[in-house]
């Protein structure tokens, strides 16, 4: 809500200024009127609903089905969920498809060579600036020792931080893994107060930490367990990164990073 | 048994040489092949525009004509394939709609009876020259047509098959779109012919006298002197060289 | 503005135009030839493919069988996760909504990801004519909204654009010249969007698909331009089409399989995003305020209607666009709609009440069923196209000449002896056309044919008129059958009526 105090004619700066973030009278009426105008819309959206709703099973020549119909055909053939590799298996075949499409996988014993790496990189780099999650693992690789002349922020460490901004100006971002797949090269990464989605996709260089016994083979062993999970435990993103943000618009030819990093390491812990 | 020929409207009229060479073909196999004359024309070009009154029309003398027969021939298997459309055409008319469900089970596509009915393959034909195959939409994709012609083709002596670019591709013909949609439909035949050339095949081979007919017509416009051959006057001329 | 992407005059029109650009037939040759293999090769690797569409299908035909109760679903949990859901039955409410939430956040840009639903909505015209900046951030779409054109195919947008005519769009964008190199290009894209995701107000997306039973949307990208734009802005507005449900993250996973590698033969798009919800109390990131915008548009129209309902199976992989023989002739814009291809052949007319007037399309195949073989949710489009055909014939909209001629076709037909009669009738008639075998007039119904070919002439005998002598000819000198081929003929005949006895059968059919 910080920029409200900001005049309408006026564009709001890159950077919002980090003072306006407490409330103010204007701030609470406009509040107010806010909640009201959303409980309006809601309410119409309400009404709306049924009759959208009905129309369908009109529609259908049916009454409405209230009841969880059967479903027979629910996810992948059942042979699929046969398929599985084993350790090393799913380390080659993720390796592969994580390159193939240009992103980098390496093995790190522990997260201190990670973090050792990483410093390395960042030297090449000449990197200035880097976010990472503030995270126990992210936390054990040392960067703020290792690179004490780059400046290093944990996500969400302060609050009133502008935190968007802090993540596009990083040259890398530093991001743990929740799992991955080798079938598709995926690895996935979840938000939360400690974990912004920026930080893997704001940044030039995103890096990801994976602990080997996070590697699946399949997809559907990602996804199937937010089934399970109840909806009011889902993070608001949950997102499957396959590699380097990449286009082929123009000319059919390949371009990568275009929004997203254009370079990426997979780095497999354990 | 009874195995009767469903010469097709296009081969009665213009290409009789097709229905000829099947009864011939068949005829050395043992199979007297029967033609009852009420049919006329299966109604696929009414039935792709729209005009289903009149397709019946059409149709009505196909389900008439094969009505005793065991097994029903065709040269082309779009026409094979429009008897799969005779059920819901005719299913407010129940007497045809019994003969549509009866004709559906019991007609086949040339190269589909000799390979999946008659278990022939290698008819003893020999045919040395460069022929390149092309699949004709509605059989390949709708009848699942693919591999009986080539395996009628590989036995054929002293024949150097060679593949077509984008053989799959359609030829533009369409029916009806040839004519409506005549720059689009020139467009993608002298595609087709664009590829053919590229083969440097003597001979075009195909299973269907409408596709055959509208790639013939490109050739000819352009000069070119590419033979175009149905399968069954390919494999016909084959068994009489020998 | 192109006039081939104009709406106006007939797809024969826009098509003429499209079938003199060399250029632009080549780059849909080369992009469909691209995206055709890449499907090829992926869904090979995969394996199983043929048992995978059919997963495909049933689960697409049981969510949309079922839609009222899954996207109920859908809807209470997503307000459950703090979404506020709207419903528009149509693009002038679609619209509505938008400029509603848009005034209310007094907004004065909104940065877009990917949305289909927002340009069949028109969503851009309704934001600038209220002075709001309506930004593309996806590559192809931003360049094509400078071109002010719509798309030409549903995945890569601007095939029909060259890197000199993009460098010169993008250098009077940049208001510097910009070399014809793709990675400056698309380097200055991202300089410039990156500043634009920054600021803008309000950021919305389209729907690949939601899932109902945790009220999560999913989006698939490789640029990373839907990840900023529902991470960035403070306000998220997601059109969604009302058949985009999937029951479970379970059946996402089929999906996940199916999109990529039909639309461009990838494993996985780089980004997969799951969003349940606006951002948590305590996150630093993610859209404080977050909206979902239900679009009916003509959708529940296909519903209860047996031969459209499986319409609403696609998923927008744009797999048919790629094997389409027409397509590949004249590109995207020929189509006049938002969707093109044979799914735009069908869904433009299907979705729009105004059926005279888009129907034409539907004329512009050869019914080949290339794109019915692509589809890897199984949707006989080659059929649909021929309803359309017949309903519009039936609502009196069919060609008048053309009527006729089917009327003179069906009263030819409808007696062997007539039939026989006109071939020999013809054969006569032909003669002063004939010239070395072939015939070479352009007139009438002859000209469009003989543009391009020679036609052929009847043959001196028809098949018909041959047969006695040809039946007498064979049945005089008859040979045995092998006794091989015999029985298996009888055995063909024994299973036939054991089938008859248990149920339907029918010869091979695509089914």
């Amino acid at each position: 809500m910080s920029n409200t105090n900001q005049p309408f004619s006026a564009k709001p700066p890159v950077v919002p200024n980090p003072e306006s973030s407490h409330l103010t009278p204007d701030h609470e009426q406009h509040d107010s009127s806010q909640a009201d105008w959303l409980d309006e819309l809601e309410q119409k959206s309400k009404a709306k609903q049924q009759t959208f709703m009905n129309h369908i099973a009109d529609r259908l020549q049916r009454p409405r089905i209230q009841e969880a119909p059967q479903h027979p055909f629910r996810g992948a053939p059942e042979i699929w969920q046969d398929f599985n590799w084993n350790e090393a298996e799913k380390i080659e075949k993720f390796t592969k498809h994580f390159t193939e499409v240009g992103g980098n996988v390496l093995r790190m014993q522990t997260l201190e060579e990670a973090g050792a790496f990483i410093a390395e990189q960042s030297r090449l780099l000449n990197a200035q600036y880097i976010v990472r999650q503030q995270l126990p693992e992210t936390e054990a690789l040392t960067l703020e020792a290792r690179l004490p002349h780059v400046q290093i922020s944990a996500w969400n460490s302060h609050t009133e931080e502008a935190w968007k901004a802090r993540a596009a100006e990083a040259d890398i971002g530093i991001v743990l893994a929740d799992g991955a797949a080798a079938y598709t090269g995926t690895v996935m990464v979840t938000s939360s107060a400690s974990q912004g989605r920026s930080v893997s996709l704001l940044p030039t260089v995103c890096i990801v930490l994976l602990p080997i016994e996070r590697l699946q083979t399949r997809l559907g062993e990602l996804l199937i367990p937010w089934d399970s999970k109840g909806r009011e435990n889902l993070p608001a993103g949950i997102h499957f990164i396959s590699g380097p943000s990449r286009s082929s618009d123009i000319e059919n030819e390949l371009t990568i990073g275009v929004h997203g990093p254009g370079i990426v390491y997979t780095l497999l812990i354990g | 048994m009874k195995v009767s020929l469903f010469i097709t409207c296009l081969s009665d009229a213009i290409y009789p040489k097709v229905g000829e060479a099947m009864v011939r073909l068949l005829a050395a196999h043992g199979i007297q092949l029967d033609f009852p004359p009420v049919q006329t024309c299966c109604g696929q070009p009414s039935y792709n525009s729209g005009y289903w009154d009149e397709t019946r029309t059409a149709a009505r003398t196909i389900l008439k004509a094969f009505q005793s027969s065991d097994f029903v021939v065709s040269p082309s298997g779009s026409c094979t394939y429009m008897i799969h459309h005779y059920p819901e055409l005719f299913k407010d008319e129940p007497e045809y709609l019994a003969l549509a469900h009866e004709l559906e089970s019991k007609t086949y596509e040339f190269t589909q009876f000799l390979v999946k009915v008659l278990g022939i393959t290698d008819i003893g034909a020999a045919f040395p020259y460069k022929v390149t195959y092309h699949p004709s939409c509605h059989g390949s994709r709708l009848l699942g047509i693919k591999d009986e012609p080539i395996a009628l083709l590989n036995h054929v002596q002293g024949l150097e098959l060679v593949p077509l670019p984008f053989a799959e591709d359609c030829c533009g013909f369409g029916g009806t779109f040839a004519v409506k949609m005549a720059d689009i439909s020139g467009a993608m035949v002298t595609e087709k012919v664009d590829h053919i050339k590229e083969t440097e095949a003597q001979v075009l081979v195909g299973l269907d006298m409408a596709c055959l007919m509208n790639i013939a017509g490109n050739l000819r416009h352009r000069g070119e002197q590419v033979r175009v051959m149905h399968l069954a006057e390919l494999l016909y001329e084959g068994v009489n060289i020998r | 503005m192109n006039p081939a992407s104009s709406t106006h005059g007939t797809v024969k029109e826009r098509a003429d135009i499209a079938l003199n650009d060399d250029f632009l037939r080549n780059a849909v040759r080369f992009t469909t030839d691209r995206l055709r293999s890449g499907k090829k090769v992926a869904s090979t690797e995969h394996g199983n493919w043929e048992e995978w569409r059919e997963r495909g299908r049933q689960i697409r035909l049981h969510t949309i069988a079922h839609l009222d109760y899954y996207l109920n679903l859908f809807v209470e949990n997503a307000r459950s996760n703090g979404v506020h859901v709207h419903f528009a039955d149509n693009a002038v409410e679609a619209t509505d909504i938008v400029m509603t939430i848009a005034r209310q956040k007094e907004a004065q840009s909104v940065i877009k990801s990917k949305s289909m639903v927002s340009e069949e909505v028109h969503i851009n015209q309704a934001l600038e004519l209220s002075g709001i900046e309506a930004i593309e951030s996806d590559l192809g779409e931003y360049i094509i909204q400078l071109a002010g054109e719509g798309p030409s195919h549903i995945v890569i947008p601007a095939i029909h654009k060259n890197r000199y005519q993009i460098a010169e769009l993008l250098s009077e964008d940049a208001g510097e010249t910009l070399e014809p190199d793709t990675t400056i290009l698309a380097g200055y894209v991202r300089r410039k969007l990156r500043q634009k995701f920054l600021e803008a107000d309000i950021g919305m997306t389209g729907c690949n698909f939601a899932i109902a039973e945790t009220g999560s949307m999913v989006l698939f990208e490789n640029e990373g331009n839907a990840r900023m734009v529902t991470t960035v802005p403070k306000t998220q507005i997601t059109l969604m089409g009302m058949e985009r449900i999937v029951p479970s993250w379970a059946d996402l996973e089929v999906m996940a399989t199916l999109l990529p590698r039909s639309a461009t033969g990838q494993r996985l798009t780089m980004y997969m995003s799951g969003i349940t919800g606006p951002k948590r109390t305590v996150d630093a990131d993610g859209p404080e305020e977050m909206h979902i915008i239900i679009v009916d548009n003509g959708r529940s129209q296909q519903l209860g209607d047996p031969e459209f309902q499986e319409l609403l199976n696609c998923i927008r992989c744009g797999a048919c666009l790629n094997v389409c023989p027409v397509y590949r002739q004249i590109g995207g814009h020929s189509y006049g709609g938002t969707y093109s291809g044979p799914i735009g052949a069908v869904l433009t007319p299907a979705l729009n009440k105004n059926v005279a007037e888009w129907d034409d399309i539907a004329g512009a195949s050869s019914l080949c069923g290339a794109c019915y073989e692509a589809c890897p949710v199984k949707i006989p489009l080659h059929d649909m196209l021929v309803s359309l055909r017949r309903r519009k014939v039936e609502r009196g909209h069919g060609d008048k000449l053309e009527a006729l001629g089917m009327k003179g076709f069906a009263t030819l037909m409808a007696n062997s002896k007539r039939f026989a009669l006109a071939m020999r009738l013809g054969k006569i008639a032909q003669k002063p056309f004939v010239h070395n075998s072939g015939i070479h007039l352009k007139l009438g119904p002859l000209k469009g044919w003989n543009t391009y070919r020679v036609a052929p002439t009847l043959a001196s005998h028809s098949f018909r008129d041959q047969w006695k002598e040809l039946s007498a000819e064979t049945a005089a000198q008859p040979k045995t059958i092998d006794p091989a081929v015999r029985q298996r003929m009888e055995q063909v005949l024994a299973d036939r009526q054991h089938s008859k006895s248990t149920s339907r059968t029918g010869g091979e059919s695509h089914e």
